[in-house]
């Protein structure tokens, strides 16, 4: 008995977590320094297991911090920095409004400058924990690159996101990263493997800004100060990995080549240089001038065990993405001025391609419009006037669903004023027995090397098929039987008919015995002994998972169903139509 | 006060001493009635106390050092007495004087003027050291300074006042500045993984300095929600969607719209009122004519009331002896036969064990499940947002295009949404920052309009 009362709210949660603005108080911060210093920082609030016992016993909602976290701020030299930067303000202010320009002049020289170097050193200590935090540092990149010299952020930081996203994209182009692209009616999205991490990334399109005004600028502009300083030191990292220049600089031959007359006209001679570079048209520099890469061959040492299989299969893809790589190779492509010049340009050059348009459109277009050896020209317009015969024209979204398919999928269906096929997402992975979509089995034929046939009702009939078939494994035991039973009704109705039976005396076939099918046979016969053999609680569980994927079956069944009946119903529209023309 | 006494009291007490005037006497100064009055006021501190003797005898003191030079009492005998064996110099003194009458003038031109005589300071009590006249400010540093740029002067250095100035480049210096904001277009980078920046020094020393560097908490690697920094729209949001997956986007977002609704319609129904309810002419009447009526009737019950709580106080009345016994025998017969029942419950669950161990199994059962739902919960937490600040995560609105809205072509698409609200609101999904709202704008002082009085007289 006896001792000290103990306190309430001295011990435990309480004393784990601090509220916000305790912590601000704590650093001698004013809230937005406080949440610009969390954010360089990494340190996010927290919500606590038990609310009511750290915030002394009311429910109130509020922001907590750990409390080791802020303790781990007091030791930020930045924090410094900031309370300088404070004093700096105060000054200046005093001296505007004494009119002491002098003094102006010279407090501006001795603004106080921070560093965000260490701070990432520091939040990424390798090069691996970086690359996987890029998504954002992208996303945002490419957002702030876009924006308008409005004021609504600093001119600098918009030409700073420029620069290193330009940096990123050559560097996409030179290591042949991309997978995927989809156009959304946000955005584009990419997504490329850098070092074998998966990146993915949100482009706006452009000119497509109208400034929310729920979001808040400054602390948007705080994370894009962070994000502009760890992409540029990854930026340096990979162009260093690939034997690149950095700051990246043009090929000595492409140079030569994008060497216009007038090139005044496009822009600045100290901005002509990073024009060039952002149109994306010509190949980097590197340390050390190779000729070609060397290919990196895969060894051929079967690793512990793996047999002689796998690696073959490895083999085969590595060869396959080797392929994707060079998609568009060998193929020259003509931009009209309609189309999205930057994003097609990035994309086309990824998989090899060689890239021009109009002198008019932008800087660094390497050939003109009447080049012979063009091969595909790139229209979003109903028509066009003079046409070559050596090159098809072809709509944009040809080079994106070529890109997603991995193969150069047929111009057909991608001509000029042609309706186009859906754009499909390519990060949807369906699962087995989800439903997929017409188009996109279509071109799971054409990967598999399969021939899709022309004519639109064979086309039906083969998606026909393919559902049949996946019906068919469930079920082929039963259809046999109807057929059976099919063959005896229709002998029964002729024979009540009166008909004389067609019988005929056949010398007969010694029915061959396929192995296969024998085996096949004799699995399933197993499979239904194990069945029946199952426990009580076993056969439960089991029903229910058989009837989960019938059902998933039976939904896509009827969706696939649902579209043909759409379809059929807009052909027949179509047909009225013409027929009214 | 108290001190002063004690030293006059000390000093009359010491058996030589002698007060210089005659009207005082020592023994005087030693003996005295105190008069006694509460100390604790600092009024009473020089009111009840006669201090005239304290002055008196410290002025003797004063009297005694200004004129000898210190106290008589402390003074040896020689440099108080002297013999005496006659009028010597005098006589010397005065055959001296006669010989010349111009010495003597001389020497009055020479003598001292009486007003300087008087003015002179008589005192015996040497005059109090001038500190200040002999110290020199800095005096230490400068000593130091001194001996530094001796030895420095000894090894062959000069030292930076007297060094030639050298060339400053300050251009760079401004450059440098500039070069260093995060937001500089053109600024470098480098290798910040490659080297691995080497511990100088000993560690000890780093950490009291504040040089090191502190370690970053563990906790704050980790991710604070598993959702993807970017998350790709459902393949429905597409430029040229698919029909089908057009059609699921558009039953979502339809979905949403459907519950935003219902909320809404549910605090328009709260808001509404009963009809039933609703004034009518006679209502109206009733209320104004409430109280106007006559009451009598409800008078009577009230009086009734009064009687019947009477009745229950008197019901109250002290038990009997027999009663509590009876009580008490009843009580304890009870008490047995719970237990009674109690241990045969026990022995009869015996039989039921097979139950027993069912319904065990099924609390097992339950807690199990219970764990797993739990454990499933908190993972699912990790993809949702957690409640930060005051305002909880509110999703943006699904970016979807009616069929008649879809282009099919990438010339004519309008892009729907924002993306930057997209990155904002990621943010805040991924509980890196706190919903706010936006500060409002006060002003601080209310504008008031007055009419200025010359203004209103003309008009």
């Amino acid at each position: 008995m006896g001792g000290l009362q103990k306190k309430k709210f001295d011990r435990g949660a309480a004393t784990n977590y601090i509220t916000r603005n305790r912590a601000r108080k704590k650093l001698q911060l004013s809230l937005a320094d406080f949440r610009r210093l969390c954010i360089l920082k990494g340190i996010y609030p927290h919500e606590p297991k038990h609310k009511k016992k750290v915030n002394k016993g009311s429910t109130a909602p509020r922001t907590f911090y750990l409390m080791k976290d802020i303790r781990f701020l007091l030791h930020e030299p930045i924090v410094g920095k900031f309370r300088e930067y404070k004093i700096f303000v105060r000054k200046l202010r005093k001296a505007y409004a004494k009119s002491e320009w002098t003094g102006v002049a010279r407090l501006r020289d001795n603004k106080p400058v921070y560093k965000l170097d260490h701070i990432i050193k520091e939040r990424y200590p390798t090069f691996i924990d970086a690359l996987r935090d890029i998504d954002d540092a992208l996303s945002m990149g490419f957002l702030f690159s876009t924006f308008a010299r409005t004021g609504k952020c600093h001119v600098q930081t918009i030409q700073l996101c420029r620069r290193l996203t330009v940096e990123w994209m050559n560097y996409i182009i030179t290591s042949r990263g991309l997978k995927k692209v989809f156009l959304s009616i946000k955005g584009i999205y990419y997504q490329a493997e850098v070092l074998g991490q998966t990146i993915t990334w949100l482009v706006p399109y452009q000119f497509a800004h109208d400034h929310p005004t729920d979001v808040d600028y400054r602390v948007m502009a705080t994370f894009t100060e962070m994000y502009t300083t760890l992409l540029g030191f990854i930026n340096f990292r990979l162009y260093h990995s690939l034997n690149l220049v950095y700051p990246p600089k043009l090929d000595n031959k492409a140079e030569l080549g994008l060497k216009a007359e007038n090139d005044e006209d496009y822009a600045l001679d100290s901005e002509s240089y990073m024009e060039k570079l952002s149109a994306l048209s010509a190949s980097l520099s590197r340390v050390v001038s190779s000729v070609d890469e060397e290919e990196a061959e895969l060894d051929h040492f079967p690793v512990e065990g793996e047999d002689v299989e796998q690696m073959e299969a490895r083999e085969k893809e590595h060869n396959e993405q080797e392929a994707q790589k060079r998609l568009f190779e060998g193929l020259k492509f003509f931009l009209n001025r309609e189309v999205p010049r930057e994003s097609l340009a990035f994309v086309l050059r990824c998989f090899g391609a060689e890239v021009s348009w109009e002198k008019s459109l932008c800087i660094g277009g390497t050939y003109d419009v009447t080049d012979e050896t063009i091969t595909h020209h790139i229209v979003d317009r109903p028509n066009m006037d003079k046409q070559y015969i050596n090159r098809y024209y072809i709509q944009p979204q040809w080079v994106y669903d070529s890109i997603n398919a991995k193969i150069c999928l047929p111009v057909e269906d991608y001509f000029i004023g042609v309706t186009l096929p859906p754009h499909l997402s390519p990060f949807v992975e369906e699962k087995e027995g989800d439903y997929v979509p017409p188009e996109k089995l279509k071109i799971m034929a054409l990967q598999r090397g399969e021939d899709p046939v022309q004519d639109e009702e064979d086309d039906d009939d083969e998606e026909e098929e393919d559902d049949e078939e996946e019906e068919a494994e469930e079920d082929e035991e039963e259809e046999e039987e109807k057929a059976d039973e099919q063959n005896l009704q229709k002998m029964e109705t002729q024979r009540s008919q009166g008909k004389s039976l067609s019988v005929k005396v056949t010398p007969g076939k010694v029915k061959k015995v396929d192995p296969g099918r024998l085996e096949q046979e004799e699995k399933a016969e197993e499979k239904r002994l194990a069945i029946m053999m199952m426990k009580k609680k076993e056969k439960y569980l089991y029903d229910k998972i058989m009837f989960g994927k019938k059902r998933k079956v039976r939904e896509a069944n009827k969706l696939t169903a649902k579209r043909k009946a759409h379809d059929d119903a807009s052909k027949t529209d179509k047909k009225k139509k013409a027929k009214k023309q | 006060m108290a001190s002063a006494r004690r030293l006059r009291r000390v000093a009359a007490a010491q058996p030589g001493f002698m007060t210089l005037n005659p009207a005082v006497k020592p023994e005087e100064l030693a003996s005295g009635r105190r008069k006694r009055v509460n100390k604790n006021k600092k009024k009473n501190w020089t009111k009840h106390v006669d201090v005239n003797d304290v002055e008196d005898f410290l002025e003797d003191v004063r009297l005694q050092e200004r004129t000898t030079g210190g106290l008589i009492s402390e003074k040896s005998d020689e440099s108080l007495f002297f013999l005496d064996a006659g009028d010597q110099k005098a006589a010397a003194a005065t055959t001296a004087e006669e010989p010349t009458e111009q010495t003597s003038r001389k020497r009055r031109a020479s003598r001292p003027l009486k007003v300087d005589l008087i003015l002179k300071n008589s005192s015996l009590v040497p005059v109090p050291k001038d500190v200040l006249a002999y110290q020199v400010p800095n005096a230490k540093k400068l000593r130091r300074v001194a001996k530094k740029a001796e030895q420095l002067a000894a090894i062959g250095k000069v030292p930076k006042k007297h060094r030639r100035p050298t060339k400053v480049a300050r251009n760079t210096e401004t450059t440098k500045t500039a070069a260093d904001t995060p937001n500089n277009p053109t600024r470098d980078y480098y290798d910040i993984w490659g080297q691995e920046a080497k511990e100088t020094g000993d560690p000890w020393y780093l950490k009291q300095t504040g040089k090191a560097a502190v370690k970053r908490p563990e906790k704050l690697t980790g991710k604070l929600s598993l959702l993807p920094a970017v998350e790709v729209i459902a393949p429905g949001g597409s430029y040229n969607p698919d029909f089908f997956s057009h059609q699921a986007l558009l039953l979502e977002a339809h979905e949403v719209e459907v519950k935003k609704e219902k909320e809404e319609n549910k605090i328009l129904r709260q808001l509404a009122y009963d009809k039933d309810d609703r004034a009518t002419e006679e209502t109206v009447f009733q209320e104004q004519v409430e109280g106007l009526e006559e009451e009598d009737e409800e008078d009577d019950p009230d009086n009734e009331d009064d009687g019947c709580t009477l009745g229950i106080l008197n019901l109250v009345e002290k038990k009997t002896e027999k009663q509590r016994k009876r009580e008490r025998v009843t009580k304890v017969k009870e008490q047995r036969r719970l237990a009674a029942r109690h241990k045969t419950a026990q022995q009869q669950q015996l039989f039921q064990l097979r139950s027993i161990k069912v319904s065990l199994r099924q609390r097992e059962q339950r807690t199990k499940q219970r764990q797993i739902q739990r454990r499933a919960n908190q993972e699912a937490e990790k993809y949702t947002p957690r409640r930060l600040g005051k305002l909880k995560f509110k999703a943006q609105d699904l970016e979807v295009q009616l069929t008649n809205e879809l282009t099919g072509s990438l010339r004519t698409l309008k892009p729907e949404g924002s993306v930057l609200k997209d990155r904002f609101k990621s943010l805040q999904k991924r509980n890196l920052i706190e919903p706010r709202e936006r500060a409002k704008f006060k002003p601080r002082l209310k504008v008031r309009y007055v009419e200025k009085r010359s203004f209103r007289e003309i008009s």
